[in-house]
């Protein structure tokens, strides 16, 4: 199951990643940096 | 480059170097703080002696024993169940550094969920760490961890937890509660194996008594009382009697037969040992209190309880004196002198004499630090 969640997440960041270099609004790119932040924390399991 | 490409670069890097800040805090959590033995303890050993499946994993803890010359009962004592409870951590660490047994086996767990140690709880504003000072001028540091096994060790928690043996209903989030999952069942979570390692170690050792040490909000109505399963009520109430003598005010109540999962319980129903639990007042954990920081950890005072207390809202005492942490410290203390001066009343044949724990009264005046030592 821990695997399971650890791939949604690391599906979620890979698309927030997208998401931040498709973007053409600086200011949706900032807020898809900071939702990034945590993600890339759980995926590395940092935090 | 495209101009948007140039921005998306630039709050990369910004969110890569925050990331980067977080991780080297988050990180440090996880590296436990130096105990510094006394010439009381024996050997130190881990947990995963007892169940070896525990061996490398997150769960795996310290076990300080401590032999007496001449054989007797032995006592196991938990500290840091709760790793946000900290007189609970504090007490297990002036047991370490401090106290000799003379006769019988002194078993201590300073960090009984040692994953609990390594994280906070999100969005309650405790402090990381808190510092006592010692009477040469230095200080000890010590981490203000979580009520519950970290997720990254553990995870993802059910929506509903499952109590294995009883089939007891609780909140998803209490599947990372030690003192939920006790007896603990080998193919469990990482809780529950740790539940299963403490109760191993009860059984392989015969442990006659077991002290599980907590700390409650002072609304809670649990609180600066003795849990007791019931084959303990009869030494529970010789400990409550020998505490009024020293102006120790403490409760004492049954162990509930339907709660689950807990210590006082599980512990007394599926193995030999006394099972008991003790808790004391720290305003730090409660719903009702103002600014959460080191100082009210400490010190704990709070204004906020003392309009609480004046309402009629609590089930402490709470004025603005608070509830610092060597009088929370010293209750526990206190307790598990008690606890051996009892047993070893009844078992004069095996009995459990503790020398050098630090008395209720000198902790008062002197506080922690004059019993804590100096960092090489």
């Amino acid at each position: 199951m821990t695997y399971l969640y650890l791939a949604i997440a690391a599906c979620m960041l890979a698309l927030t990643v997208w998401n931040l270099w498709t973007e053409k609004d600086w200011r949706k790119q900032a807020s898809a940096a900071m939702v990034a932040i945590p993600l890339l924390l759980r995926v590395l399991m940092i935090k | 480059m495209k101009r948007h490409h140039a921005t998306a670069l630039a709050v990369s890097v910004l969110a890569l170097a925050a990331a980067a800040a977080a991780s080297v805090r988050f990180l440090d959590h996880r590296r436990p703080e130096p105990l510094l033995p006394g010439p009381g303890v024996s050997e130190v050993r881990l947990l995963s002696q007892w169940l070896p499946d525990l061996a490398g994993s997150p769960g795996d803890t310290e076990v300080y024993v401590f032999r007496g010359t001449v054989p007797g009962s032995s006592m196991l004592v938990l500290g840091g169940t709760h790793p946000n409870e900290p007189s609970s951590f504090l007490s297990a660490v002036l047991l370490i550094e401090n106290a000799k047994a003379v006769s019988g086996t002194l078993y201590v767990i300073p960090r009984a969920n040692a994953s609990g140690f390594t994280h906070n709880d999100p969005q309650e504003g405790a402090p990381e760490k808190y510092s006592i000072a010692l009477p040469d001028g230095s200080k000890r540091t010590f981490r203000y961890g979580s009520r519950a096994t970290n997720p990254v060790h553990q995870w993802p928690d059910p929506d509903v937890y499952v109590h294995a043996a009883s089939g007891q209903t609780l909140s998803g989030n209490e599947t990372r509660n030690l003192n939920r999952g006790y007896p603990g069942r080998a193919d469990g979570t990482l809780t529950e194996r740790v539940c299963l390692g403490i109760a191993s170690l009860i059984r392989a050792e015969k442990i006659d008594i077991t002290i599980d040490l907590h700390e409650a909000s002072p609304e809670y109505p649990v609180i600066n009382a003795i849990v007791a399963h019931e084959r303990a009520m009869p030494l529970a109430s010789q400990v409550v009697l020998g505490l009024e003598f020293l102006d120790v005010k403490i409760g004492l109540e049954p162990s509930p037969k339907k709660l689950r999962g807990l210590s006082h319980r599980e512990l007394g129903d599926a193995t030999d040992t006394l099972a008991v639990l003790m808790e004391t007042a720290n305003p730090s954990q409660g719903r009702l209190r103002g600014r959460t920081d080191e100082a009210l950890v400490l010190t704990g005072r709070d204004p906020y309880y003392v309009k609480a207390q004046k309402l009629g809202r609590l089930y402490v005492p709470f004025d603005e004196k608070g509830h610092p942490i060597q009088e929370r410290v010293a209750r526990h203390l206190a307790g598990i002198s008690e606890f051996a001066f009892a047993l070893s009343s009844e078992r004069p044949d095996r009995p459990l004499e503790l020398s050098g724990v630090p008395e209720y009264p000198e902790l008062i005046e002197k506080g922690l630090g004059a019993f804590l030592k100096p960092l090489p």
